[in-house]
Formats: C-alpha cells, sequence, structure tokens
C-alpha cells in the first residue's frame, strides 16, 4: 500500500465540508464512523473492522492491492446506492471523503469529483449542486481566462486539436477549389480550430475562396464570448487575406431550432458542418432529428468529433453509467495529470468542468426534470453515432492519407501515449462480412484506450 | 524510356529537344548581370524546352544490373563501366559547345518566355516542381510539404529546432499552435494607444551589435530563391525565430530574382550604415520624425518612384533616407501607431503595442503562415491614416501599372529607408520600419488591386516583435523577405503587386 496517498495529504479537503450546503454537512455527522481511523484503516486494511462493513474491507484491501483505490471504492459505493444500503452508503461516503481531495493526486481527484455526484445522487441533490456548480464557474468565466485555458489545453493535449486538425483536412479536401465556403461551426471550442483552416485556405494555390463561418453555440458559457472571438476572427481572416464573414448563432437552445435563416444558407455556397461535441448536448430522443436537419443543408461535408464514452444504453442503469463514466474520467483525468503539471490552473479548471458533467451525469439522471433543464451531455460511442448517421443515410467518408499524416505528425508533438487507431479497414470487412455497422472514422487513443472519435460524412 | 532518350538534354549535345530558337536577346546591361538575373540568358545560348514528363522524368537512365537511375545518358555508361558492361559515350557533334539555356513548360510562367530562360536543367527542374508541382514530399515532424526533395531534406533537419515566439511572450515549437495563438492573443487583438511622446524620437540608433540576421528556416517555402527579402527571414515579431541561423539561401540561384543576389552584399554592407543613419524623413519636420518614429514614414518608400537598382543608390538611400522623404510628409500630420516588439527589451515604449487605424491589405495567397504572421506584425508598425493614403496617390508609377518591373525597385527603396527609420529611431526594432514600409507596399496594391477590396481600416493590432537591438538591413530584409513563398514574394512586396495569382505564375 501506498501510504504516501495518505500522509502527503497535509490539509485533506473534505468535500463535504466544503459543500454549499450546511445541511450536507448535517447529514453528514449522522454518518458516524469515530471510532475508525481512516489513515490507520486505509494503510493497513487489514486492521479496518471487518465487521462493520467486510465488503468495504475488501474493497479497501483491493484498492490498495491494485493501487486504484478511488475506483474500487467508488464503484462499492456506487453499487451501494443501487442497491439502497444506507449502512454501505454511509461507509463509503465517509471513507470516500476522508480520502478525496481536488489538490491530490488523480486518485484522490477522482474520488473527490465522484464523490461529490455520488452524494448528490444520495441526497438527490444534484441539481442545486450542479447549479452552484455553474454559477461558479460562469463567475470566474471571461473570454482571457477560457482563451488561455483552451489554448493551454491545446498545447498540452491532442484531446482537441485531433479532431480539428482531422476535421479541418476533411474540410478543406471536401471544399476545394470551392469559391464561396460556408462553415458551419456547431461547438464550443471558441473558434480555436479556425485560424489554422485560414491560413490554410490563405496558401491554397487557386484563388483564396469567401469563406462565410457560421458559429452555432448552445452554452450560455460560450455565448457571451462569442462577440469577442468574432472580433478576432475577423481580425485574423483580414491578415490572412480570406474574405470572410462572421455568424454567430447564440440565440438558440437547442440544434432542433436552427433555421435555414438563422444560418444564412445561400445559394451557391458550398457548405460544410463541424460538430464537435455537438451532439452529444442534442437530447437523445432529439439527435435523429438533429442528424437530419444537419443533413437537410446538403453539406459538402459533415465532420464529426465526439469522445468515446457510452452514456445511452446505461441510462437506466445507474451502476452501469457510473462504471462507464468513472472509466472514461478516469482516463481523462489520468491525461490530464500526465499532460499538466501538478500545480496547473488549467488543469484545475478542466476538471472542475469534468465535476460538472460528472454531476449532471450521475448526480441528476435519477430526475427527469432536471435532465430536462440542464441536459445531460449523454455520450456515444463511434459506433453508436455511426449507426444513427447511416440511419439519416450519410455515407461515411474516408480521410485521406494526407489528413491521415497531419494527424500523425500532430500526435508526434504530443507526449508518449497518444495514438491514432484507424479502425476503417476492419470495419469495412466487418461490414460485408456482417452487415452489422462498424465504426467508421478514426480514433485518438490515449494508452490504447480510444478517447476521442473523429469522422467524415457525405449525404 | 528508350523513347526519351532523344528528347534528353544529355551532355551529348544533342538535344533533339525542341529549340525554339533565341529570341530577342536581352539588353546588354542585363546580359552583364546575368548570374543575377535568371531568366536573361544568353542570348546565343540554345533556348532547350522540355516537355514537363521529360523535365521530371528523374533518372530515367536506369541501370539493368544495380537498377539505379541517372539523369543523364552519359552518366549512365559511366557507371556502366563498374559494372563491366559495355559502354559508350557519345561523342560531342559539335566542337563548339553550345551554352544551353531551359525555358519551363508551363505556359503561363513568365520562365517559358525564352528570354527569360533558366540556365541549368536542375534549375529549371525545381523551378518547375516548386511553382508549377505537386508537392509530394512532407515533412513527417509537421507535415509541411515540397515539391523538391532537397527543400524537404533541407527542412527536416532544422525542422522542430525553432520557436515561434509570440509578442505576448510565449514560445511555440509548434507552427499550428502559434498560429492558433496568435489569432486570439491580445498582441493581433489589441489596439491602443496613439501617440508617444515626442521626447522619444530623437533617439539614438543603436543597432550595432547585434545578429543581423535572424535565424530562418532555411525552407524553400519560407525563403523562396526569387525573393531577395525571403532570404533570411525569420517571422518577425509574430514570432521570432530562435535556433538556426541561415542568413541568405541561395539555393537554387538560376530562380532568383536579380534583387536577390544583390541584395545580400548589400545586407551586411548596410547594418553599419544604418546605426549611423539617424535620417528621419527629409521633410525633417519633427512631425516627420515623430511618424517615422512610428514607423509610417515608409510611407515614403512607395511613393518614391522606382529608382535604379544600383548598389550605390541603396547606399545612399539608406544613409540618407532622403529621396524618399519627400514625399513622407503625408503621415507625419497624424500620430502613427507603434508597435514595438515587447519581446526584447528593445521597445522604447515597452509592451504598449499600438495602432491606430491600421491598414492591412489583403495578403497573397500562397504564403506561410509565418510570413502572413510577420507581415501582420509589421502591419502593427504601421499606421496608415488618410493622409497616408492621400499619400498614396501621389505614387508617380501607380503599382498597378507595371507590378512586376516596378516591384524590385520599390522593394529596393524600401529596404534602406525602412533601415534608416529603424536607425533613426534608434529602436532597433527593424520591424517598425519594415512594417511600414511592408504596409505601404502592399497598400499599394490593395489600393489599386481589383482584388483585394477589403482595406483594413480598424486596424490589425499585431505588436511587432524584432531582435531586440537588432538592427540592420539583414535584419530588415530578412523581416521584409519574411517567410514569404517563393511565388508571391516580389509581388508583395512590389509596389504594384496586382494580384498574387499573377505574380505567382509569373514567378
Amino acid at each position: 500500500m501506498d501510504i504516501t496517498f495518505f500522509t502527503a495529504k497535509e490539509a485533506p479537503t473534505s468535500f463535504f465540508n466544503q459543500s454549499h450546503d450546511h445541511r450536507h454537512h448535517h447529514q453528514l455527522h449522522h454518518l458516524h464512523f469515530s471510532n475508525l481511523d481512516m489513515q490507520s484503516s486505509t494503510s493497513h486494511s487489514s486492521e479496518y473492522s471487518p465487521e462493520h462493513s467486510p465488503s468495504a474491507a475488501a474493497a479497501a484491501a483491493t484498492a490498495t492491492a491494485t493501487g486504484k483505490w478511488a475506483s474500487t471504492l467508488l464503484k462499492e459505493c456506487a453499487r451501494a446506492i443501487s442497491e439502497k444500503d444506507s449502512n454501505k452508503i454511509h461507509h463509503f461516503l465517509w471513507m470516500l471523503n476522508e480520502l478525496a481531495s481536488p489538490y491530490g493526486d488523480s486518485d484522490q481527484k477522482m474520488a473527490f469529483y465522484f464523490l461529490q455526484a455520488l452524494f448528490c445522487r444520495a441526497t438527490e441533490t444534484g441539481l442545486t449542486c450542479y447549479k452552484t456548480l455553474v454559477a461558479v464557474a460562469e463567475k470566474n468565466h471571461n473570454f482571457d481566462s477560457a482563451l488561455r485555458l483552451i489554448l493551454k489545453f491545446q498545447e498540452a493535449s491532442p484531446w482537441t486539436t485531433f479532431g480539428h486538425v482531422a476535421s479541418n483536412g476533411a474540410i478543406l479536401e471536401a471544399l476545394e477549389g470551392e469559391t464561396k465556403l460556408h462553415i458551419i461551426d456547431i461547438s464550443n471550442t471558441l473558434c480555436t480550430q479556425w485560424p489554422t483552416l485560414l491560413e490554410s485556405l490563405a496558401t491554397r494555390n487557386d484563388d483564396t475562396p469567401h469563406l462565410k463561418l457560421t458559429v452555432v453555440t448552445t452554452t450560455s458559457i460560450v455565448k457571451c464570448l462569442m462577440k469577442e472571438i468574432g472580433q478576432r476572427m475577423e481580425k485574423f481572416a483580414r491578415l490572412m487575406g480570406v474574405p470572410f464573414e462572421f455568424n454567430p448563432i447564440t440565440n438558440i437552445d437547442h440544434l432542433t431550432d436552427l433555421t435555414n435563416e438563422a444560418l444564412k444558407v445561400e445559394e451557391g455556397e458550398a457548405i460544410a458542418i463541424n460538430c464537435i461535441g455537438a451532439l452529444r448536448r442534442v437530447k437523445v430522443e432529439e439527435r435523429n432529428n438533429v442528424i437530419s436537419m444537419l443533413k437537410s443543408l446538403k453539406p459538402r461535408v459533415l465532420t464529426i468529433v465526439e469522445e468515446e464514452a457510452d452514456f445511452i444504453s446505461s441510462k437506466n442503469d445507474f451502476l452501469k453509467c457510473f462504471e462507464e463514466c468513472l472509466r472514461f474520467y478516469t482516463l481523462y483525468f489520468e491525461m490530464l495529470e500526465e499532460s499538466f503539471v501538478a500545480t496547473s490552473n488549467e488543469r484545475l479548471v478542466l476538471e472542475r468542468e469534468c465535476s460538472r458533467s460528472i454531476v449532471r451525469l450521475l448526480g441528476c439522471d435519477h430526475d427527469q426534470i432536471s435532465e430536462e433543464e440542464i441536459g445531460s451531455e449523454r455520450r456515444e460511442k463511434g459506433k453508436q453515432w455511426t449507426k444513427r448517421l447511416k440511419q439519416a443515410l450519410f455515407s461515411s467518408a474516408n480521410f485521406s492519407e494526407d489528413v491521415m499524416d497531419d494527424v500523425k505528425a500532430l500526435l508526434k508533438r504530443y507526449k508518449p501515449g497518444w495514438a491514432l487507431l484507424r479502425p476503417a479497414t476492419a470495419a469495412v470487412r466487418d461490414e460485408e462480412e456482417n452487415g452489422d455497422g462498424e465504426s467508421s472514422g478514426i480514433y485518438l487513443t490515449w494508452k490504447e484506450e480510444p478517447v476521442v472519435w473523429v469522422s467524415a460524412w457525405k449525404p | 524510356m528508350p523513347a526519351d532518350l532523344e528528347n534528353s538534354p544529355s551532355v551529348s549535345g544533342e538535344p533533339t529537344v525542341s529549340s525554339l530558337g533565341n529570341t530577342d536577346p536581352p539588353p546588354k546591361s542585363t546580359v552583364k548581370k546575368k548570374r543575377n538575373l535568371p531568366g536573361m540568358p544568353d542570348p546565343d545560348a540554345e533556348v532547350i524546352a522540355l516537355s514537363p514528363k521529360t523535365l521530371l522524368a528523374t533518372n530515367r537512365f536506369v541501370c539493368e544490373i544495380c537498377n539505379k537511375g541517372f539523369q543523364r545518358d552519359q552518366n549512365l555508361q559511366l557507371h556502366r563501366r563498374g559494372h563491366n558492361l559495355p559502354w559508350k559515350l557519345r561523342q560531342r557533334s559539335s566542337n563548339e559547345v553550345k551554352k544551353k539555356v531551359y525555358v519551363c513548360p508551363e505556359t503561363s510562367c513568365v520562365h517559358h518566355d525564352p528570354s527569360r530562360a533558366l540556365g541549368d536543367l536542375t534549375g529549371i527542374k525545381k523551378h518547375f516542381c516548386r511553382k508549377h508541382g505537386e508537392k509530394k514530399w512532407k515533412c513527417d515532424k509537421c507535415s509541411k510539404k515540397y515539391a523538391v526533395q532537397s527543400d524537404w531534406k533541407a527542412h527536416s533537419k532544422i525542422c522542430g529546432t525553432r520557436e515561434y515566439k509570440c509578442d505576448c511572450g510565449t514560445l511555440f515549437s509548434r507552427r499550428d499552435s502559434f498560429i492558433t495563438h496568435r489569432a486570439f492573443c491580445d498582441a493581433l487583438a489589441e489596439e491602443s494607444a496613439k501617440a508617444q511622446p515626442q521626447s522619444l524620437v530623437d533617439k539614438p540608433v543603436s543597432n550595432s551589435s547585434q545578429k543581423a540576421v535572424e535565424p530562418v528556416e532555411p525552407n524553400p517555402k519560407l525563403s523562396p530563391p526569387p525573393s531577395p527579402p525571403a532570404a533570411a527571414s525569420p517571422p518577425q515579431s509574430a514570432c521570432v525565430l530562435s535556433p538556426p541561423v541561415l542568413p541568405i539561401q541561395s539555393q537554387d540561384q538560376s530562380e532568383n530574382p536579380s534583387q536577390y543576389n544583390e541584395e545580400a552584399p548589400v545586407t551586411t554592407g548596410m547594418s553599419g550604415s544604418c546605426s549611423s543613419s539617424k535620417s528621419p524623413s527629409s521633410n525633417s519636420s519633427s512631425s516627420s520624425r515623430f511618424a517615422s518614429l512610428f514607423a509610417s514614414t515608409t510611407t515614403s518608400i512607395s511613393l518614391q518612384p522606382p529608382q535604379p537598382p544600383a548598389f550605390t543608390d541603396m547606399i545612399h538611400v539608406m544613409a540618407c533616407s532622403d529621396p524618399s522623404s519627400d514625399y513622407a510628409p503625408t503621415t507625419s500630420t497624424e500620430p502613427i501607431s507603434l508597435c514595438l516588439s515587447t519581446t526584447h527589451g528593445a521597445s522604447i515604449f515597452g509592451a504598449a503595442s499600438q495602432d491606430l487605424r491600421q491598414y492591412t491589405p489583403a495578403p497573397q495567397p500562397a504564403m506561410s503562415a509565418t510570413a502572413l504572421l510577420q507581415k501582420a506584425a509589421q502591419m502593427g508598425a504601421a499606421a496608415s491614416n488618410a493622409s497616408f493614403l492621400r499619400g498614396l496617390g501621389l505614387v508617380p508609377s501607380s503599382s498597378s501599372a507595371t507590378p512586376q518591373e516596378s516591384s524590385p525597385w520599390n522593394q529596393r527603396q524600401v529596404e534602406p529607408d525602412g533601415i534608416s527609420i529603424a536607425a533613426g529611431l534608434g529602436l532597433g526594432l527593424p520591424c517598425d520600419g519594415n512594417s511600414g514600409l511592408k504596409e505601404l507596399m502592399r497598400g499599394n496594391h490593395s489600393l489599386f488591386a481589383p482584388k483585394h477590396t477589403t482595406l483594413d481600416f480598424l486596424g490589425l493590432g499585431m505588436a511587432a516583435g524584432g531582435s531586440p537591438n537588432n538592427r540592420g538591413l539583414a535584419a530588415l530584409i530578412t523581416s521584409i523577405g519574411g517567410g514569404m513563398d517563393v511565388g508571391t514574394t516580389t509581388g508583395s512586396y512590389g509596389g504594384g503587386d496586382i494580384s498574387s495569382k499573377d505574380m505567382n505564375r509569373n514567378n
């Protein structure tokens, strides 16, 4: 057992003590394990009072054995919640609370943020908690900080740039030779994808085309930045010599509300639609409609980037959903840990972003009203999106070797651990043989695990 | 392959290639400078026109033993000796060795004209690949593409060894992140303060001891042969390259426009003279100095009628930025914005980067990003205002007239002038001078060129970040040359670039 996990924690930040809701705090005091000394009990799990909770002891033992104590304890806690075993729930919540810290290592962080969600779930306070978190985030949110964050993240990790490069490559190829381009960007990436594309357009061999960039944002946190972003994009386009029109759409909350008028679609435009993390923000039951709507715009190409996780099929199974969520965010947190220095402020902000998603997904999912109100960002895997897109009669467009080279070159510049996965060829074979749709597109993998899926489609 | 044999420009001196015959011999004056003026071949030379296929067929003469390919049959024959195969060297068909020149097969290319033929086969081949060919060599580190393998090799050696530095102080090792950052960085967005205190105006020049040339990426794209300035050009303010220094690149000389070669020497000579020249414009009104401080004097440059490219003239211009100054005054009336580099303490104004309404004509396509960003930075240093535009109206020969011809001259003037300005400012910010001039030049064409109708009066507030006391013409030139793409260089700097397209084609 790595005792430093616990002893190094100088000032363990108790999630519960930090709770904005004092009610929670009091509730916790009913969770009574005063006779336990967590430090010794966890570091010497054999001494842990087995009579109290054998499974907890076992869990602790497993945790210490594997070194992944956070996920083990969290899973146990989630199981207890799904089994409605209040003793165990209390026990694990208490234990996690002792160990968790948003400033510790990635185990401690995972414990902290998932504990938050589990606690919300157990106390049915998810919605309040989520709203508070969002309010806090918005308060500290401004153009500079948001931009710094996203750019630093892109410097440190290909998590987002992977999608940018692949999508830009596909878009540029699909719009090759066109003179009136219209890119409809449905994303929350603050247009960080576009400077390199503008540069590519500017250095194209043929005439520099006119570019209309329509940016559709549905999250409030990004909406307020669009004005400043637009100014910068316009300046940059001017600098690059690309005739440019910026058309931000911030007055809709759902993609289903998009209209041709708002999109300013005109005759003779070659349209490309770029969806980055956009589809997961659409309500599950509206996703097919949105995809059909996108198809009706007759884009030359539709690029889609989604994070590879499945929060759909487990929608009604809390434990399964929890485990998938845990799997995904464990990867993400490890990635952050290796990409940033421990004291990185950006990392903390990114983790808090995750914490909101986790609370929303796990802490609120029992509550239809809250899901209606705040959405859930239920991710789907590439395979699942592929199915939806094929249903909408989109056909997948392969990325060219040039684009693949760009992507590979991109990954080389980051720390080891990243790779490009191209199931395309295998998928084609698979499809022929089984007729069962594999995923199209390509994956970014982190330590062999697919984490981001990028694909290009043609109507 | 055998079929091609007859068409081979073999040493044998029996080019069965279609000979266009000698067209009008170039003026004598140019003949003397032949070396510097690609495309001004010896009138007596035999002009050879190869088809693209023939031209690109590399190593068509393949050894049947080891599969090694050769460009010339002669070389293959020599190689065959090594295999103890029968070999035969052809005899020269005539005693007189006739000089051969080659034209570019691309009909729209300037070098398609026999009078602009290039002097050697390799030169025309590279030219054709770079200008009209597919870029099939891709750097696996940055995925930048090159048409010529040797360009790619040269790039590969230094790829990743340099850094891009934004005015805000952030360093980037990757071009794309630099571009992205640049688009959003305050250094670009900032539009600020106006006039600077006059007291600063007369600061002595200090350019003595810096590295004259900024590090450059010896990369054909950035520093294409035809572009003189391009030779050594770090993306200036926008990004200061650090490591490898490659001053003037003289690869593929045959393609270099005349000024290219001429300028190299100038560069060195100039650093010295610059430092001493403290001449603001002859208008010498304090206002003009003021203007020069803000790099706006550069306007004068483009206003200046084309001058002979004489070396002495350049120096003259450098030493005393006189001729141009006559036209310069207009700008001085308004405070100009100044974007000093905040990167290297040079700036008196410190981080204050400001620009008034800036004039940002559309850059040319086919320019490397760094070049564009560099331009942006330079623009940042310049200011344009109504008077500036009026000033442009004074230009005797509008750039639109004969862009191609005029551009080199304009450029030339510009450089010295820019230098003197920089010197005069004592800011040691080459960018300032530069940017002004560059902007000006560009302003020209955007004014006249129908293509670029969108003038930027909002200003691109890119701060210029020069190398610290980087004075020196070299720096200036480099910055001017920026990493412009081969094709575009002349166009963009020449006062009269009509449209980038044309320039590209012409080059």
